[in-house]
């Protein structure tokens, strides 16, 4: 601002005056607003509601659980394990290590969302927004901190329910390494998924704002949309349906194909970012746009 | 120093900050007073940041709120006592929040030790009383050790230690040459803590003036005196400036002179004084009669809003009509005569 316009009649000082001689040393030397501050506030704010530990709790235990009725319903149907290939037995094991991403998408939408409604719906929000007021640091950072403890999370879930498929498998001679390609890619790229759907119900969540409100649109695109599809008898529709953020999701690291021809899973991680981009790119605008 | 300048918040066709011109100083305590709707909260909101103006600036040291480098550390605010996760404790809300400019550690427990949280700051705040969310925001707001704070009702659910506690606070962060902007809908409260008014009615600054000055709109400082004999006293002390009102057979309210020079006219002419008593008009008259026009604006219905619009001259008009209030004034006046 240029000059000080001067106070009313009977103060003689100007404001520039009175802000140098009266306000105290608190303008920034010292800490200050920081990228990694931020971050970690979000990091201290993740970990520490419940929600989060039954969340990625939950994640855990389907994982296994899943993984653990796919292990003992494998039926070889009187076929001797020697003579099935390698690469198929690794790619059961697989198939039962990452089934759980299935219901794990629900579940770490539900947290994406809970992580910001949790805050426009207790007034926390505008802690948030007067400590970080330009406002998109603290969304990418909750975007930031969610991506990575998802990520665990699922990779943490994938691998325990692996464990669970080759002790149970391991009765009927099955083999297969947690290292070889066809494991490790589905058990790597179903933790990546689940991870970028928390970040898009992230987005969900500060565009809708209310916790029930997201997690019904959330879980609508993520649940509902395929089957609604599935079930229009024209092929658009039939078209249409490799390029949603769950088809594109669980055929990623090969666990269904929805497409005739299947998508390269570069295409399908391309078709989940866009879906993730677009939700984070408007819950960005709205964010910066309305008031808290 | 919080400086604002046509200052415009409208919600719809709702015109809920109208054009409003401030400035806040530091080392005082400015009380921000209206009645509900006044704006007085979607100021604060402006102020930082959370509400965007429709026009008009609102600078804090001289930027835009987020513009500051060190939001926190330069202001404190306390916006509602429920602006707090439910689901975290006391003690991880304020680390949360102080990560986010690297505040250590210890800043944290001493704001919770200073707020009297000691003992719940590792409970959930879910379970927390009006009164501890209370010291939380105030907690929080104390965090950044900020130069400046704005409080909204910050005794709201407080117990009456608390609400002394705040006061004493408040007059004390001022007396370090803090800026302090509070609301309240406690008038006696805000008589005691503040040393300047911003009165808002319907979006608009009714009053900004130092708490005597406005409590002097209103009529002023009175005295009240009893005596055996006065009817005798009232003629003793009848001349230009001076009101004297009859409130019972031997009871005087006087105005425009003080005790002292009563004391010593009752003393020379021989007049007993069996009480003699200095009353200040309460800071609750000043802003019952200051927002009079706007109270009656939203009651009265939509018959003479038009008037009401045009009020450039309301202040006045408002003291006018305080002045002319009281029918026993004039009445009793004659009488003293």
């Amino acid at each position: 601002m240029s000059t000080p316009t001067t106070l009313a009649a009977g103060t003689p000082e100007t404001l520039a005056d009175i802000g140098t001689e009266f306000v105290p040393a608190s303008t920034p030397t010292g800490p200050h607003l920081n990228a990694i501050g931020i971050i970690r506030s979000e990091w201290i704010k993740l970990s520490t509601v419940r929600s989060t530990i039954w969340c990625f709790a939950v994640l855990l235990v389907v994982s296994m659980g899943l993984a653990a009725i796919m292990a003992f319903g494998l039926d070889l149907a009187g076929t001797d394990i020697a003579t099935v290939p390698g690469t198929d037995q690794a790619r059961f094991v697989a198939q039962a290590s990452t089934f759980g991403v299935f219901f794990g998408q629900l579940i770490v939408a539900v947290l994406g969302v809970l992580v910001v409604t949790g805050e426009f719906t207790t007034g926390m929000i505008r802690s948030t927004l007067t400590a970080v007021p330009k406002r998109l640091p603290a969304l990418w950072a909750k975007a930031l901190v969610l991506f990575v403890t998802t990520f665990v999370a699922g990779l943490v879930s994938n691998i325990a329910a692996y464990a669970v498929t080759v002790a149970i498998a391991n009765g009927q001679g099955l083999h297969a390494s947690l290292f070889a390609p066809e494991v490790i890619f589905p058990v790597l790229g179903g933790a990546l998924y689940l991870a970028l759907v928390a970040v898009f119900a992230l987005g969900i969540g500060t565009i809708v704002r209310s916790g029930a409100g997201s997690i019904a649109v959330a879980l609508g695109v993520i649940l509902l949309l395929p089957v609604v599809l599935q079930m229009i008898p024209a092929t658009w529709a039939t078209d249409v349906l490799p390029y949603l953020i769950s088809s594109a999701g669980v055929s990623m690291f090969g666990l269904i194909q929805f497409a005739q021809v299947p998508l390269d899973w570069t295409v399908d991680l391309i078709i989940v970012l866009v879906w993730v981009i677009v939700s984070l790119g408007s819950a960005a605008v709205l964010l910066k746009r309305r008031d808290a | 120093m919080i400086q604002a300048q046509s200052l415009t918040k409208r919600y719809g066709s709702k015109v809920a900050v109208d054009a409003i011109d401030f400035t806040i100083q530091p080392g005082t305590v400015t009380g921000l007073l209206g009645p509900n709707g006044a704006g007085k909260t979607t100021t604060m909101r402006m102020i930082v940041g959370l509400d965007r103006p429709d026009s008009g600036t609102v600078l804090v040291n001289g930027q835009r709120y987020q513009d500051l480098r060190a939001p926190l550390r330069e202001v404190g605010v306390l916006l509602d006592a429920k602006a707090i996760h439910t689901g975290r404790s006391a003690r991880n809300h304020l680390l949360a929040m102080a990560a986010t400019h690297n505040i250590p550690t210890s800043r944290v427990d001493d704001v919770i030790e200073l707020t009297g949280l000691t003992s719940v700051a590792r409970k959930r705040v879910g379970g927390f009383s009006l009164g501890m969310g209370q010291r939380l925001g105030i907690a929080a707001a104390l965090l950044g050790d900020p130069g400046i704070l704005i409080l909204d009702e910050p005794v709201n659910g407080l117990d009456p230690e608390g609400v002394l506690w705040v006061r004493k606070l408040m007059r004390h962060l001022a007396g370090e040459g803090r800026t302090v902007l509070l609301s309240s809908h406690l008038m006696s409260e805000m008589a005691l803590t503040a040393d300047h008014i911003i009165m808002l009615g319907r979006g608009r600054v009714i009053a900004d003036a130092p708490v005597s000055e406005i409590i002097g709109q209103a009529g002023g400082a009175t005295v009240r005196v009893r005596s055996p004999q006065a009817t005798r006293l009232a003629t003793l002390l009848a001349q230009a400036g001076v009101t004297v009102v009859n409130l019972e057979q031997d009871v005087l309210q006087i105005s425009g002179i003080t005790a002292a020079e009563i004391g010593d006219q009752a003393a020379a002419a021989g007049v007993a004084l069996h009480e003699l008593t200095s009353l200040t008009a309460s800071l609750e008259d000043a802003y019952m009669s200051l927002t009079k026009n706007e109270v009656e604006y939203r009651t009265g219905g939509t018959g003479d809003d038009e008037f009401g619009d045009d009020d450039s001259d309301t202040t006045d008009a408002a003291a006018d009509a305080a002045a002319n209030d009281d029918p026993r004034e004039t009445e009793l006046q004659e009488a003293a005569r």
